[in-house]
């Protein structure tokens, strides 16, 4: 219900916002955020069972936490000591360095948590369909295989029975043959099917488009931009502007002959919903929170985003401001919730 | 609309042609049904409307074609793709998107219209074929109606003027199919379109059709013409038509409404002769079943098998005697497959056994249990990989350990299946029917006591399941049991010595044919419906009544032991 391209940058902004905070405070509270935006965008029927977040929560931070205070010897406040004779793990295992594990995992399960939503929320095709349209053909060829895969499965499971039905058994590489043969076979008529199915719907009705002298001249000038950038960029440390707007033209050439082929293709593309304002709503939300984690605003305490536990332990601060900014997250699931029938 | 001139095509490497000098024209908004035996020509006739023969298929094409003005020869099939929209026969194989809104538009992307005009259309379509409530659904979610549905739908997205549809139901269960034909008589009724539907479930199409094509294949000419007309002329009709024309009905009627008057008329007129009652059992082989067949073969009691939280069978008590056949029936999703799965051992029950002969199948090896069980998929095509059809039969002993010894002979059991002079072929290159046979020797090379059949007649024609009867009719009389699982109500009809009815994974009702399939209204076959009370379910069960009190003869090789269905219902 709300359009991929929303999700999309909804999803990149937890996963930034992920790795450019090591404040357990926020940690958590970003977790929240997705953990509620997974409830609110799962099916009735998966929400009565232990979200899959927290499954892998439970999974993840102690194996982080006892793997970090095992290999790493840090930190001041000593909880015990292993003999030194022991490979890597000998030393001392301190609690600085198993709150500093407790918190990797935690940033680890905060990812997984975005990737999860983003994976539930959105078809694949939809995706794909955000391909330029330059990629037109690419993008048909991989909305296809997508579609192909699960068949293929569901069409090896039955060809499985129906030859352990003639007594066949799996004991070697010989004996995949009964099996490989009809699912390949069975895989090409389907091709073949399909590729018929699409000729009389029109595929490829255009003839081949040629790819004028002027594009192409776009694509190479934009590459090799693109390509003097990097390397000022590379030979000349420092804040060089000359390369940095090499880069920047490359960018924009390169983009932009890539816009013009996209418009040389004699294709439209079909999308069933508008942008509304939830969308627009969602984008604003993930472009505040992106823009408290990563611009150097005064007044809103960016710094306490990183917190350090070593060398000795200490309460992390916490800006309200902050946090009040990272709920710009949180709109999704608002919205879910508002539209949700009573 | 459609104008053929002496049309000629055979594939590449074919020695003969499919098509030979077929002559067609077909008028604009007219309704045709395309039919014939299997290898007849029906799809390649079908496909050289838009272009797919020759361009898709090579081959060498002669005569003259022009569908709406064009030449699909000279132009090729994307442009005509705009004029004539084209659903294959299975549902699956031709989706390219995900979802439904986007498989309709995937048509109108290709031919480049504008976004908004795109929207409109796709709505348009939506709601010309009432799938406006299914339009962000996953393909894969729909049944098979449905699906059939949205590959009209995208075949409409170019508002072509021309609907073609290759045998378009004969992938789907009995109210899938009429949900399909259905769609098309309305949408013949709310659009101008003209419509050709190559099908085998005669029946159902037939009141809306304003012309009959028959293919004979083989080189004969081609009939075409109106339906009675051409329905004359055709070896291969419904049950009704078959009994009209044996009764010498005129006009010939072509549902059993238009039928009943006619049918009172005819049993009226007799009934002064008429020596029993009427309402009694017919004197056929139905009547010995619950006798002769008191040696079960197979029992399966209080069966319950669930997937998840989701019950599909529930205390299922069924049990197969030596040399019986029994049909279970059903809708679709009932858990007619899924028994035979558990049978065979393919699925763990929850509750419940199953005896084989007296002794549990429980915890048995599945490939140990096909050595008495011969279990029978419902797609041949999965069992088929070997390079010849004698090779398919050798592999199933191999596998068993029997290619010493082997319960037949398989030079014996092609001869039997008909396959002996195919019998170095490739068994992919053969026809529907014929890959059935092959799959059904595989199988039966074992000599199983016990034959198990997922929906055999899928896809067959006419004269492929009259051979399928005999061919079971012979292994009965040996002794073997079976257990049918079909929706062909007119096979069960003339076939079965027991019906089982499965609903929602319980048995419903279970016994002989006509008091099961004249009850259920969706499973009463053509003559029960044209009879009702009479306990009538074949051609044969009404003439062998009726002949004693008319004084018509009887036409051409017609007699009451044959048993004239066709597949359908």
């Amino acid at each position: 219900m709300l359009d991929v391209r929303a999700w999309l940058l909804w999803a990149l902004t937890v996963l930034v916002a992920a790795s450019s905070c090591r404040n357990p405070l926020y940690v958590v509270l970003l977790l929240l955020i997705v953990a509620l935006t997974d409830v609110s965008f799962s099916a009735e029927k998966e929400r009565r069972g232990f979200p899959s977040l927290f499954r892998f929560a439970a999974l993840a931070v102690p194996l982080s936490a006892a793997f970090n205070a095992l290999t790493v010897h840090f930190g001041e406040t000593v909880l015990f000591r292993l003999p030194g004779w022991l490979p890597l793990l000998g030393g001392r295992v301190t609690l600085e360095a198993l709150v500093f594990g407790l918190m990797n995992g935690l940033v680890v399960t905060l990812i997984f948590g975005g990737f999860s939503v983003f994976n539930r929320v959105t078809p694949v095709h939809d995706l794909v369909r955000l391909a330029p349209q330059a990629f037109h053909e690419a993008g048909v060829v991989v909305s296809i295989a997508l579609t192909f895969i699960p068949e293929t499965n569901r069409s090896l499971n039955r060809i499985r029975e129906a030859q352990a039905v003639r007594g066949h058994r799996v004991r070697g590489l010989r004996d995949w043959l009964p099996i490989v043969v009809p699912l390949l076979v069975s895989g090409l008529e389907r091709s073949m099917g399909l590729a018929e199915a699409m000729v009389a719907r029109g595929y490829g009705a255009v003839s081949d488009r040629s790819h004028p002298l002027r594009l192409q001249l776009l694509l190479a000038g934009g590459l090799l931009a693109l390509l003097s950038g990097w390397l000022g960029w590379l030979f000349f440390p420092g804040p060089t502007p000359l390369a940095l707007s090499v880069l920047a033209a490359g960018v924009c050439l390169v983009v932009g002959a890539v816009w013009l082929a996209g418009k040389e293709v004699p294709r439209t593309r079909y999308r069933s919903r508008r942008w509304r304002i939830r969308d627009t709503l969602v984008a604003l939300g993930s472009v505040l929170t992106l823009a408290a984690v990563q611009l150097p605003i005064p007044m809103i305490g960016r710094d306490t985003l990183y917190h350090s536990p070593y060398p000795r332990l200490s309460l992390p601060s916490f800006h309200p401001l902050m946090a009040l900014l990272l709920l710009g997250l949180l709109v999704p699931a608002a919205v879910a919730i508002r539209r949700r029938p009573r | 609309m459609i104008h053929l001139d002496r049309l000629t095509y055979a594939y590449p490497g074919g020695l003969t042609p499919v098509l030979q000098d077929v002559t067609l024209h077909v008028a604009e908004r007219e309704f045709v049904l395309v039919t014939g035996p299997s290898g007849a020509g029906k799809s390649t006739l079908l496909r050289c409307l838009n272009g797919l023969v020759p361009h898709f298929s090579g081959g060498t094409l002669s005569g003259r074609v022009s569908v709406a003005g064009h030449d699909p020869v000279a132009d090729g099939p994307q442009v005509l793709s705009r004029f004539v929209g084209f659903v294959f026969q299975d549902p699956e194989a031709q989706f390219v998107m995900d979802r439904v809104e986007n498989e309709i538009a995937f048509a109108l992307e290709n031919q480049a219209v504008p976004p908004d005009e795109m929207r409109a259309r796709v709505e348009e379509v939506l709601g010309l074929l009432d799938l406006t409530s299914l339009r962000d659904r996953p393909l894969e979610t729909l049944s098979g109606g449905e699906r059939q549905r949205v590959a009209i739908a995208a075949a409409l997205a170019l508002r072509p003027r021309i609907l073609v549809l290759d045998e378009p139901t004969s992938q789907l269960d009995p109210l899938s199919a009429q949900d399909v034909l259905e769609t098309l008589v309305r949408l013949r009724d709310r659009i101008e379109l003209t419509i050709l539907l190559a099908e085998h479930r005669l029946e159902r199409v037939l009141p809306h059709v304003d012309r009959l094509v028959y293919l004979q294949g083989c080189g004969q000419p081609v009939l075409s013409g109106w339906p009675r007309e051409i329905l004359g002329q055709m070896d291969l009709t419904p049950p009704l038509i078959t009994l009209g024309k044996a009764l010498g009905w005129k006009p010939l009627p072509l549902t059993v409404d238009e039928a009943r008057a006619l049918a009172r008329a005819q049993v009226a007129s007799g009934r002064r002769e008429i020596s029993r009652p009427h309402p009694e059992p017919p004197p056929s082989r139905h009547a010995a079943s619950t006798s002769t067949f008191s040696e079960a073969l197979l029992e399966v009691e209080r069966l319950s098998f669930s997937y998840g939280a989701n019950r599909v069978l529930c205390r299922v008590s069924l049990a197969v005697g030596r040399g019986e056949l029994v049909a279970l029936v059903g809708p679709n999703g009932s858990g007619k497959t899924t028994l035979l799965r558990c049978i065979v051992g393919l699925l763990n029950p929850d509750q419940g056994r199953i005896l084989l002969e007296g002794e549990s199948v429980a915890g048995r090896d599945t490939a140990d249990l096909c050595r008495r069980i011969g279990y029978l998929p419902q797609n041949p095509n999965d069992l088929l990989f070997a390079d010849t059809v004698l090779e398919e039969l050798e592999v199933t002993l191999r596998n068993l350990g029997l290619s010493d010894a082997p319960p037949v002979d398989p030079d014996e059991l092609l001869d039997r299946l008909h396959l002996r002079e195919v019998a170095t072929s490739y068994p992919r290159d053969l026809s529907v029917g014929q890959r059935q046979r092959v799959a059904l020797g595989a199988v039966t090379v074992t000599r199983p006591r016990l034959l198990l059949l997922d929906e055999p007649t899928r896809g067959m024609d006419y004269p492929a399941k009259t051979e399928l009867v005999r061919l079971l009719r012979q292994w009965q009389a040996e002794g073997t049991g079976v257990l049918l699982v079909t929706h062909d109500v007119e096979l069960v009809a003339q076939a079965a010595d027991r019906v089982a009815l499965l609903v929602g994974g319980e048995i419903v009702a279970d016994g002989p044919p006509s008091p099961v399939l004249t009850e259920s209204p969706m499973f009463a076959p053509q003559m029960a419906r044209l009879f009702p009370h009479s306990g009538w379910l074949t051609v044969g069960d009404v003439l062998s009544h009726l002949r004693p009190l008319t004084s018509l003869p009887l036409c051409g090789k017609l007699s009451p032991d044959d048993n004239f269905s066709f597949p359908g219902e």
